[in-house]
């Protein structure tokens, strides 16, 4: 029984070494890619360690212009974020608190908001800003179809982390004194923090990652953000494939070393609600 | 005395439901009122319209002779105790209590003072700094007094405030919370389903059924003279037992539905060949038939606390008798006096004088 049971173990913490190292392997190519020389990238067999590293770092950040793109890539992604909480959590408050059938509806409505794809809303949207001048504003477009897009996904997990308060706590600070609108932002706001953090950093990285919306509707390089800015290291004569890696792991590493600073917190804050 | 609290025709829906049917109610200054009754009879929501967390369909609130009808609980000058203690789980035990000042708007340093005062009352000044999930069920409900006495209000809500302690807990905080009531004179309302709660700390009980005041008055008042047969089973521990009998020809006594129709003599008159609800505590069922109007039951089961032994005949009518009871016991006699015989309708209940 016991034996059985520790074969069991082994046999399923193989298979889980597997998945693992199956979906890292991208990040482990695009990391000694970035390393190796444009001669090594293509030799057949691959290699797995580079014989010759090449810290290109400065150079790409320098040649290419990073710090315009990343500069873009912050500035969209921290206004998506603030957009989504400044709208989002009035909204998940009231869809936690108040319970009746045309709520439910408003949920569902909202859940299926999330269902359309950005490739498939940027035609109307770009029509949509172009007939209403805000083409001249292409980075703050891109921020509202970006908020638009991850507005309900902030939503749905941020509801979750309302309907944890108990309402009694609210009620004993209206009873304390507060008015509702005190309650909301003293009592409950405080208390669903941890829900809010996570899914506002959640959203962050999505939105770092947007390209669809960016490469529609920013035609303007100084303005375009990191994803837009990696297309115009291929060409169609060469590219430069270790540049583009170099490029990727600028852009990618401190988005990387922030998720793993944070997973315990996202983790727990992704699943709690699901358990109770 | 002035009455602090007033409600009249306080009536409340909930869609197709009647929760509180015209309810009234006035409390003096400084009294300590206990709502009780079964589960879903309207007690907790009565509590909560006069907080204001429930909107009333009709009638009128006054709290210190002010109408605050409309007023949201902010406004009210209302403490409320709840269930749960509520206590605010990201503050300290201090930041509990202040909070409250701080929103009426004292300094800093004021609230904490005041604070510190109530700890000293309620024995929490070594917690202060600790936070609810720190602390135990008995601190957190002491905290959540202490969060309600630190605001000096009109009135105090209580809304079961004691039913998640165990026993022997619930049992010391309702001697404290009636001495601290004692000490402070403040007008208090204590929801409750337990009637042992509500006989033992209330100067005022109110029996509700159905979102209904069935009777109130004083706790002894309710015990001697129930107005109908639900308070009379439902104040008193165990329950009243209820027989069904019929008034005899001399107009003063009833003649018991049980076999061999025993007759006791019951105090006042009621018409000959009337029938009607006899009600018996177990308590005035004495042990021996000594002076008369006794019955004699066939014993079917004897449960021993060690204070007390309850006898149950074979037709479920109790005894509670105070002494040691030997076993085999095949049947008893119990006397009772004959002004301790209760007399209720034999369908609406009211209580026949």
């Amino acid at each position: 029984m016991l034996a059985k049971n520790l074969w069991t173990r082994w046999v399923l913490l193989a298979v889980a070494l597997v998945m693992v190292g199956f979906y890292l392997f991208p990040v482990y190519w695009m990391y000694i890619t970035a390393l190796k020389t444009n001669t090594e990238t293509f030799q057949n067999p691959p290699t797995f360690w580079p014989h010759d590293p090449q810290f290109r770092f400065a150079e790409v950040w320098v040649k290419y212009g990073l710090d315009s793109y990343i500069k873009n890539s912050a500035i969209i992604a921290a206004g998506t974020v603030a957009l989504v909480v400044i709208l989002g959590t009035g909204c998940a408050y009231a869809l936690a608190r108040v319970r009746s059938v045309w709520m439910d509806l408003v949920l569902f409505t909202v859940l299926m908001m999330q269902v359309l794809p950005s490739s498939l809303m940027i035609t109307p949207i770009f029509v949509a800003y172009n007939q209403v001048g805000m083409m001249d504003w292409p980075r703050t477009g891109v921020v509202l179809a970006q908020a638009a897009k991850v507005l309900p996904l902030y939503i749905v997990l941020v509801r979750a982390a309302f309907t944890q308060i108990p309402k009694e706590l609210e009620e004993a600070a209206l009873v304390d004194g507060n008015s509702r609108m005190g309650a909301f932002l003293f009592i409950a706001v405080p208390l669903a923090r941890n829900g809010i953090m996570v899914t506002a950093i959640l959203i962050f990285m999505q939105s770092l990652g947007e390209y669809v919306y960016a490469r529609s509707l920013i035609t303007d390089r100084a303005l375009q953000p990191a994803t837009v800015g990696l297309q115009f290291l291929t060409g169609p004569n060469a590219s430069d494939w270790s540049g583009i890696m170099t490029y990727s792991a600028i852009y990618v590493t401190p988005i990387l070393i922030l998720f793993v600073a944070l997973q315990r917190k996202i983790v727990s804050g992704l699943t709690s609600g699901a358990l109770k | 005395m002035t009455q602090q609290i007033t409600l009249s025709g306080i009536e409340k829906h909930y869609g197709g439901y009647h929760a509180l049917k015209g309810i009234n109610l006035d409390i003096p200054k400084g009294q300590f009122v206990a709502l009780v009754g079964p589960s879903g009879c309207g007690k907790s929501t009565l509590l909560r319209t006069i907080a204001g967390l429930e909107t009333i369909s009709g009638g009128r609130i006054e709290i210190a002779g002010r109408d605050v009808t409309a007023v949201p609980p902010r406004g009210r000058d209302i403490a409320m105790v709840f269930q749960s203690y509520a206590l605010y789980p990201h503050l300290t035990v201090e930041g509990n209590m202040t909070y409250a000042l701080r929103l009426k708007g004292l300094s800093k340093a004021e609230a904490k003072a005041r604070a510190a005062e109530i700890a000293e009352i309620t024995g929490l000044s070594a917690l202060l700094q600790r936070y609810p999930r720190e602390l135990s069920g008995g601190q957190r409900q002491r905290v959540a007094m202490g969060r309600a006495i630190v605001r000096d209000p009109a009135a105090f809500l209580f809304d079961e405030p004691l039913s998640n302690l165990d026993a022997a807990l619930r049992v010391h905080m309702r001697a404290e919370i009636r001495k601290l009531h004692n000490r402070l004179g403040a007008t208090s309302v204590y929801v409750t389903h337990d009637q042992i709660e509500a006989m033992t700390m209330a100067d005022h009980v109110v029996v509700m059924r159905a979102g209904v005041v069935e009777q109130q008055g004083a706790p002894l008042e309710l015990y001697d003279r129930p107005a109908n047969q639900f308070v009379a089973g439902f104040i008193g521990s165990p329950a009243m037992n209820f027989v069904p009998g019929r008034v005899g020809e001399d107009e003063q006594s009833v003649a018991l539905d049980l076999a061999g129709s025993p007759v006791l003599r019951f105090a006042g008159r009621r018409p000959s060949g009337e029938a009607v609800t006899v009600g018996l505590r177990p308590e005035h069922l004495e042990l021996g038939g000594a002076g008369g109007n006794s019955l004699t039951l066939p014993v079917a089961l004897v449960e021993r606390t060690g204070s007390a032994s309850y006898i149950v005949s074979d037709t479920d009518l109790m005894i509670a008798a105070t002494e040691r009871v030997a076993d085999g016991l095949g049947q008893v006699t119990v006397h009772i006096a004959s002004e301790r015989v209760h007399l209720f309708h034999p369908t609406t209940g009211v209580a026949l004088r």
